[in-house]
């Protein structure tokens, strides 16, 4: 009953590729585990007292050097970054990616244009800050530049391929029936793309509002993140960095909430 | 003057050829169906006829104006006067049906009005009647994906109406329709051309609705046309040159 077993797919050149990859991944890191070099901690207590920090940082959170006002004022400066990122950046995308994607615009032309986003998303966001700090300064404007730089990238690659994705039959009709190329983005396009666009531009403000913490600490742009700096940096204070944490746990949670309760609604209504 | 005047059409794609000099006249207000196998270059000659396609060669003239010669504007103007139905229908799915219809008056608008979907009251009102001619009128509010096939091809019907058009080119209306709903398509179109004048084209592969329905037809092989004429004179044998086929019966229902 010894039948040969019968592959479900042939194996190429890139599934070997694939598998040789994964392969040394696994090895590398059982090999990793031997050359640990612990020097004389104990690594046993060590866990220990990782553990026991983490359970006073989320169990035992208090406020020290800020009160409940001044923590949801600076809440409030990291979102209206996040925000204004989003929405400068949103802008921008949407226009130019009108003529990004293939099936609206010149081929050569959103070639350019993605070619050139590429190369705007392969730097990552907190080096397009300190680029722009060179500038503006360190600060919230240097944060607001690069990270709305970053987004047009993002969400320039998104909505192009968003509108990439609709049925071409329905450009044709409207072109058929004599419709010009604006009407036709705007009556066709928009409309069969909303809810993805909706979307991409909703998990953008999310990467944004972690990135606005980030910058908060790292490009001096003011807001939650910095005070969780001056929590953990200065002040060694590990409960005030789980009260931190905990309010921006929130926020994220409260955010994608109202997402998902607003994609629903434009899902029934349309 | 006829309304439809093709001169040597000729399409090449790269080095394949499409239409190989295609030439026919076509009346106001005649119903014409042309057959041929798939990739015979039906749906090219049709979309030559309103410039989707770029003709390579040869001369198409409705109303005595060379489409060939037409930029922008004046092509724009063009394609109001000749509506267009697809197989897959091709609606804006998350939008109502009077929406849908509505945007077959996009070609007389600015873009500014297109752009925000600002419809005269005038353009509603003929739209409401062209969809309660077509028994959609319950469906006026309904979202086009709700609808059913053959729903959703009176939609398109309705979109091509509300042009005002005086040609309707219909590539394969049918085809992906059971035959219920093909017959109330086709019923339509057949009164469209007869109570409106409207000059309509349209694609088929069913030869028997051809037979049933239109005044001529035109056989079309190979980018050639190889039959014109009234169907009661297209025999079994021309069926079978049509579609290159030896012999024993086709698939027609």
């Amino acid at each position: 009953m010894n039948q040969p077993r019968i592959p479900l797919r042939k194996p190429t050149a890139s599934s070997f590729a694939l598998n040789l990859v994964l392969t040394g991944f696994l090895v590398l890191t059982v090999v990793g585990l031997f050359f640990l070099d612990s020097k004389k901690a104990d690594v046993g207590q060590a866990t220990l007292k990782a553990l026991d920090d983490l359970r006073k940082m989320l169990f035992e959170p208090v406020m020290e050097h800020l009160n409940w006002t001044e923590a949801i004022t600076q809440l409030g400066v990291t979102l209206g970054l996040s925000f204004l990122t989003t929405l400068f950046g949103a802008i921008l995308a949407l226009f130019l990616s009108f003529f990004a994607a293939r099936n609206l615009g010149n081929v050569a032309i959103g070639n350019v244009l993605k070619a050139f986003v590429a190369v705007v998303r392969a730097v990552p966001t907190v080096l397009w800050v300190l680029i722009f700090a060179i500038g503006a300064g360190l600060g919230a404007v240097a944060a607001v530049v690069g990270m709305g730089f970053h987004t047009v990238g993002y969400l320039l690659k998104a909505y192009s391929e968003s509108f990439e994705e609709i049925d071409s039959g329905v450009i044709e009709a409207l072109k058929a029936s004599g419709a010009s190329w604006w009407q036709i983005v705007f009556q066709a396009v928009l409309p069969a793309t909303l809810t993805a666009l909706l979307s991409w531009t909703f998990i953008r403000f999310e990467i944004n509002f972690t990135t606005a913490v980030a910058m908060g600490a790292a490009a001096g742009a003011g807001g939650i993140g910095f005070d969780l700096f001056m929590a953990s940096s200065h002040y060694f204070n590990i409960r005030e960095v789980g009260f931190l944490t905990w309010l921006i746990l929130l926020t994220a949670l409260v955010m994608e909430i109202i997402a998902t309760r607003l994609r629903e609604a434009n899902r029934l209504q349309g | 003057m006829h309304q439809l005047k093709v001169v040597q059409l000729t399409k090449y794609y790269k080095q394949a050829q499409a239409l190989a000099g295609l030439s026919f006249e076509v009346e106001n207000g005649e119903f014409v169906a042309v057959i041929g196998r798939s990739g015979a270059g039906k749906s090219t000659l049709l979309r030559c006829i309103n410039r989707m396609i770029e003709p390579t060669a040869g001369q198409v003239l409705f109303n005595g104006t060379d489409v060939r010669n037409l930029r922008n504007r004046d092509l724009r103007r063009l394609r109001t006067g000749i509506g267009m139905i697809f197989q897959h229908y091709n609606l804006v799915h998350r939008q109502t049906v009077l929406e849908n219809v509505l945007h077959g008056r996009l070609g007389f608008k600015s873009d500014w009005d297109g752009i925000v979907g600002n419809y005269t009251h005038a353009e509603k009102q003929h739209a409401l009647e062209i969809i309660a001619k077509l028994g959609l009128d319950q469906h006026t509010y309904s979202r086009c994906d709700t609808l059913s096939g053959g729903q959703k091809q009176r939609v398109g019907i309705a979109r091509a109406l509300v042009q005002d058009p005086q040609l309707i080119l219909c590539d394969e209306p049918i085809a992906s329709l059971d035959p219920s709903s093909a017959k109330v398509i086709m019923d339509h179109l057949r009164t469209i051309c007869r109570e409106m004048g409207i000059t309509v084209i349209v694609n088929l592969h069913q030869v028997d609705v051809a037979l049933k329905y239109s005044d001529r037809i035109m056989g079309v092989k190979a980018g050639t046309l190889v039959y014109d004429g009234k169907p009661d004179k297209l025999s079994k044998k021309l069926i079978h040159e049509i579609y290159g086929t030896e012999t024993g019966d086709l698939i027609d229902e």
